[in-house]
């Protein structure tokens, strides 16, 4: 029986969540729905955009992490002394 | 020569056995990511800022606890931790979160994007920061399930598990997610760099 793709196969496909044999599949169904392929280029487009979104932390907070993580280890065998 | 790259679950193990390098690489490895989810979730710098700090102190308790249970999968592990804490805040403060603007030195200033291009930096960031905010605009639902999928990296059955939905359900709010982004910027065509849709 032939599967009909439907745009969440190509939401599962997008995010590699599709088995080796769907792949085939989705690629051929892809070639012959101009609908379904728009829809892929275009939700590939914005997935490759938001990958590029990207925030960095301030410096000061990494610092104050990586302290607390020192101390803690310090602070161990301070606790065992009770 | 090739690079080795230590996996996370090897760093792990050498930060147990009380290698600081080790937990420095995994902080420094990770942390962008991290903050990335916080604040896509909170919309505000400085309680991201926080979140992510408390975020890696819960992961220092619970390696340094001997509470880790190792299944190869930290980053995962520790973005659930940070997913949970953002969603949190929401629920203690019962509040919209407030929306820190650019001001020139604050929310925008610690931005820094995966990879450079020919593109100009300007127009690179004004599309990104156009990026953000189409996010922040989407309805809630269709906004949890595109931060889970692409920035906490889980599969379209752990957020359906997670959110107590189907999984068409759940891949139903992440088309409706990529097509309202989509009509998004097509409705603010010319103010992003039009080099990124050729068609």
């Amino acid at each position: 029986m032939t599967k009909t793709f439907t745009y969440d196969d190509v939401i599962r496909y997008l995010y590699s969540e599709t088995t080796e044999k769907e792949n085939y599949l989705i690629v051929e169904a892809l070639a012959l729905d101009d609908d379904l392929m728009n829809f892929y280029l275009d939700s590939l487009e914005i997935k490759n955009q938001m990958n590029k979104v990207v925030c960095n932390p301030a410096e000061q907070t990494v610092l104050k992490v990586l302290r607390y993580s020192q101390q803690f280890a310090t602070s161990i065998p301070a606790a065992l002394s009770f | 020569m090739e690079k080795v790259q230590v996996s996370d679950s090897e760093l792990v193990t050498l930060y147990i056995h009380g290698n600081e390098k080790a937990f420095e690489k995994l902080v420094q490895r990770h942390k962008s990511r991290i903050y990335t989810t916080i604040y896509l979730i909170v919309k505000d710098q400085y309680v991201a800022e926080d979140l992510l700090q408390d975020t890696f102190i819960k992961a220092v308790d619970t390696i340094k606890g001997g509470r880790y249970n190792d299944e190869g999968k930290f980053l995962p592990w520790i973005i659930r931790i940070a997913h949970n804490l953002a969603i949190d805040y929401f629920r203690r403060d019962k509040r919209y979160p407030n929306v820190v603007f650019e001001d020139g030195s604050s929310v925008f200033n610690t931005l820094d994007f995966a990879e450079d291009s020919v593109e100009s930096v300007q127009i690179r960031q004004e599309t990104h920061e156009q990026l953000r905010e189409m996010i922040q605009r989407l309805p809630d639902v269709q906004k949890q399930v595109l931060i889970m999928r692409h920035y906490e990296d889980m599969s379209f059955q752990e957020i359906a598990d997670a959110t107590g939905v189907s999984i068409n359900t759940a891949l139903g709010r992440m088309r409706y997610a990529l097509i309202n982004l989509r009509k998004q910027f097509n409705q603010r065509a010319p103010q992003y760099d039009k080099n990124f849709y050729l068609r």
